[in-house]
């Protein structure tokens, strides 16, 4: 995600303004959970987010807050699955606080997670919260196409999915195998957005395209493609070629409508140790000053009143269509679109 | 005789009891210590292969437990629709990894130690240098130098004038040659000290009788080194049949499919965690380990015919190679720029520039420090870095010491021999994943609180380099000829004090070359760190992978240089120690 987190001045006045208003923001939870939560003390927070650039400025303000400290684990979502629904099992759950960006049903099915109350998530569009409470979203994602912007020049940029279909880019396109930020994901999004018949249509011709795995982060990617090595990725975070291109790199996005709009979620766990502290941990991120930490650090933030520090990366702000892949869609689409992926493309 | 042996069985009797422990321990105590051992081993490596076992023979429920007894995920692996060809890639590159990384560590251990060639601490630095590089970077490295927008491309087309580039790395060769250089540093220093305790007096009978250099070395020196040189082949062999990032990074987009990429990918692309398949794998290839053991074995029985250290003037005089020694010297240096400075150099470009990009002169202007500032300002690298080092040490300590009774015993063939070299080898074939699950559900299982602290990640460290430390031991016994045990015997030693006071110094240098390498590869594990650190116990390997998932390539570039360069210098250190105290890693 963004880095400002090498910035400490910032986050230092940032973690400052923030404590001004917190009181103001928690005032929707009871007084007596926050009470508690600070005789608690401590929450135990399991996410995928990455820590020197959101998790460290959240706990931080949090801590500030309330005088509640912040403890966390960062691992990729199946990793911290496996940890929190073994911990659940052994009857020893550790965390207090779940995060992650895909994997939501294991979750559930397992039992480990619980439903909770936490009054900020009432300001949130209903596709950015759980009508049944266990989960509620702390930032979203846009994914979309990503090209070097000196192998592709400006004429030639394709601007829909018809003109990926382009045999000048044949061989010329890249994107990784997995996830929401990869084929699936893009697979995902052409047949929820579009429908199963024309979808599969596309994606047959897309395959005669002959797009090159890569096994690497969305982020290796991109790099991949600003040193040239491929000219067009398919699926890769806006938001990372907006902090190349402030640096120099020769990189640019492209808002391909709809483009995919995927949800980090979070959740309080079943047995947590630290349950008020918990609840108040997950209404302190999706508060206000919490969105605005996510802001300022140069993540997109759910809340659809906060915009990005770049306000073009959010649909709101750049006035494009973004297709919400909900955690339902994921655990109801996953294994369909990995199917289509290793028939189509592997 | 009948009223004996009732008499024996009541209780009144235990003096007798004692004293037959006591004759038995006096007689063969190495008996009761393989026994005491093996029961360590098999509580270390027993239930994670159960958890193995068990894991690939059921379903897991969506609730995450196990359910149903199925041979399902067997039959997917054989009905993989192109099993013969991945597995016909998967042998190509696991032989070929390990014959790039025998040829390289082996020309340089046996110009370091036997050849009286100049710059030899090019080669021993070289091998602490790549030990000390993250794993992930090192690939990357090679990635870049050798990449369509890489120096040597780019210069290729100067030269040429073509526009294609020459080298082509995503393919067969270029996952061979990346993958074999990383097990080079292995490869080196454990036939450094194979070929230190070669004895002199052969070679120098060679040469009286009319051989040159180069005969020599194929008709004596590796001949003599043949069941080192073996152990060492079949270990990179299973490596790389296991290895899974170079084949992925490098192989994947080009479609060049080996039975690693052909599993994970697929574990990878479920949304459940499902281990069963990776599971079933491994239980096929411990099968297979299990099989090539055994062969080894057949050639380890007779490595009496090998064993060169014996009691008259064992150490071994160097080759003088006359003119040919600046070759040697050469051969060292070259080596140490394509093992080292190369990828080293790759990375401080890539390092010093605000975005990723090839060498140019345009880059020269844009240089910038700015990654390494951000590397140094990032929070949580000093407890990060105190636990790693922590964690390596315990893990090198244990480990070491374990393996060396299991290398003796398992070397000269002691009773239970062939059960704790099962046991010791077994964990070779884990999948980081895997055993990191189990160990994660048995220490949950467990009522001692140690779950989630470092010494979870310390046991479980143990269990995976194990089988390292203990071929380590093993090569360095193999060549210690019987008679120094026996002249031990002769004045009335235990087996026990005969491996103490015999067997133990003389393979020193072997345990602390192993001693060495484990460290540094325990400071870079990043498969079980990320499922079994705790809050309290993070490692630098995973604060590195987070930038290798969501960090500019040029930060993680810095901050992997920072590190590499801090545990250069430990491991240097280290090796001054250990040279001080009179254990040379390296001949002199």
């Amino acid at each position: 995600m963004r880095c400002r987190w090498h910035e400490p001045f910032r986050v230092a006045a940032l973690i400052a303004t923030s404590a001004f208003i917190s009181s103001a923001a928690a005032a929707g939870l009871d007084a007596a959970v926050i009470a508690k939560a600070k005789q608690e003390g401590q929450v135990l927070f399991y996410t995928n987010l990455i820590v020197n650039q959101v998790v460290r400025p959240l706990a931080a303000g949090f801590e500030k807050a309330y005088g509640i400290k912040v403890e966390f684990i960062r691992a990729d979502s199946q990793a911290t699955i496996l940890k929190v629904v073994n911990e659940f099992r052994a009857g020893k759950t550790q965390a207090d606080v779940w995060n992650l960006s895909s994997g939501l049903d294991s979750l559930t099915d397992a039992g480990a997670i619980a439903k909770f109350k936490a009054p900020s998530a009432d300001a949130y569009p209903p596709q950015y919260r759980d009508p049944n409470g266990t989960w509620v979203a702390t930032n979203v994602y846009v994914n979309t196409p990503g090209y070097n912007t000196d192998l592709v020049p400006a004429n030639v940029v394709p601007k829909t999915y018809q003109d990926l279909l382009d045999p000048r880019w044949k061989g010329k396109l890249v994107w990784k195998p997995n996830d929401i930020s990869g084929a699936t994901g893009f697979i995902g999004n052409i047949l929820t957005a579009w429908g199963e018949q024309k979808g599969m249509d596309y994606l047959r011709k897309l395959a005669a395209q002959d797009i090159n795995p890569v096994d690497a982060s969305a982020r290796a990617i991109v790099d991949r493609v600003i040193a040239g090595d491929f000219p067009i990725a398919l699926q890769i975070f806006n938001h990372h070629t907006v902090i190349s291109r402030e640096k120099g790199a020769p990189v640019s996005w492209i808002a391909m409508e709809p483009t995919t709009l995927s949800l980090q979620i979070a959740g309080v766990t079943t047995g947590a140790p630290h349950p008020n502290a918990a609840l108040l941990f997950v209404d302190y991120m999706i508060s206000p000053e919490g969105q605005r930490i996510f802001q300022q650090v140069g993540y997109l933030p759910a809340d659809p009143n906060v915009p990005a520090q770049v306000p073009a990366l959010k649909p709101e702000g750049g006035h494009f269509k973004g297709n919400v892949l909900s955690p339902e869609a994921l655990n109801a689409g996953l294994d369909h679109w990995t199917a289509v992926y290793k028939q189509l493309f592997h | 005789m009948a009223t004996v042996d009732i008499a024996s069985g009541l209780p009144g009797r235990a003096p007798g009891a004692a004293a037959w422990w006591w004759r038995a321990w006096r007689d063969d105590n190495s008996a009761i210590a393989a026994a005491l051992l093996a029961v360590v081993l098999a509580l270390l490596v027993l239930p994670p292969i159960g958890y193995l076992v068990y894991g690939s023979l059921h379903t897991t429920l969506p609730n995450g437990a196990a359910g149903a007894l199925t041979l399902d995920y067997f039959r997917t692996l054989l009905a993989e629709p192109q099993l013969a060809r991945s597995a016909l890639n998967s042998c190509i590159f696991a032989f070929g990894s390990a014959a790039v990384a025998i040829t390289f560590g082996g020309v340089q251990a046996w110009i370091v130690e036997r050849t009286n060639a100049p710059l030899k601490t090019f080669a021993v630095v070289g091998a602490f240098v790549s030990l000390a590089i993250p794993y992930i970077l090192y690939v990357v490295a090679w990635l870049f130098i050798l990449g369509p927008h890489g120096p040597l491309n780019d210069l290729a087309r100067l030269v040429t004038g073509s526009q294609r580039p020459l080298l082509d790395v995503e393919s067969m060769w270029g996952m061979i040659l990346v993958e074999g250089l990383l097990w080079t540093p292995l490869a080196f220093l454990m036939l450094c000290s194979t070929f230190r305790a070669a004895n002199a007096a052969f070679e120098e009978a060679a040469m009286t009788c009319g051989a040159d250099t180069l005969t020599t070395v194929r008709q004596i020196t590796l001949k003599l080194a043949t069941p080192a040189l073996l152990a060492l082949a079949l270990m990179v062999f299973i490596r790389g049949i296991e290895a899974f990032e170079v084949p992925a990074l490098v192989g994947l987009s080009k479609r060049i499919n080996v039975l690693t990429t052909e599993i994970y990918l697929s574990l990878k692309l479920q949304a459940r965690p499902d281990l069963g398949r990776a599971s079933a794998f491994a239980v096929v290839l411990l099968v297979a380990v299990s099989v090539l053991l055994y062969f080894y074995g057949r050639i380890a029985r007779s490595a009496s015919r090998y064993q060169t250290v014996t009691g008259k003037g064992f150490r071994p005089r160097q080759m003088d190679l006359g003119a040919g020694r600046w070759i040697a010297g050469a051969v060292v240096v070259i080596n140490f720029v394509i093992v080292v400075v190369l990828p080293v150099l790759g990375l401080l470009w890539t390092a010093l520039m605000p975005y990723n990009q090839g060498v140019s002169w345009r880059g020269f202007h844009l240089m910038t420090l700015a990654n390494f500032r951000t590397a140094l300002g990032s929070g949580g690298m000093i407890g990060a870095a105190e636990n790693t080092l922590l964690l390596a040490c315990a893990t090198a300590t244990v480990t070491v010491a374990l393996a060396a009774l299991t290398g003796w015993l398992v070397a000269r063939r002691r009773r239970g021999a062939w059960l704790l070299d099962q046991l010791a080898t077994m964990p070779l074939i884990f999948p980081g994943v895997v055993l990191a699950v189990a160990m994660m559900q048995i220490f949950l299982a467990l009522p001692v609180p140690i779950y989630g602290t470092i010494w979870m990640l310390m046991i479980a460290f143990t269990v995976r380099y194990l089988p390292y430390g203990a071929r380590y031991a093993f090569t360095g016994v193999l060549q210690i000829h019987r008679e120094l045990e026996e002249a031990a015997v002769a004045s009335g030693a235990s087996p026990l004090r005969q491996w103490g006071a015999v067997v133990l110094p003389l393979i020193a240098p072997a345990l602390a070359a192993g001693w060495l390498f484990i460290f540094l590869m325990a400071t870079r594990d990043l498969s079980m760190p990320v499922l079994l650190s705790g809050p309290r116990s993070q490692v630098v390997a995973v604060q590195l992978f987070d930038l290798w998932t969501n960090g500019q390539g040029t930060e993680l570039a810095a901050f992997g240089l920072l590190w590499t360069a801090v545990m250069t210098v430990l491991a240097v250190a280290a090796y001054v120690l250990a040279e001080r105290a009179g254990i040379s890693v390296q001949g002199d």
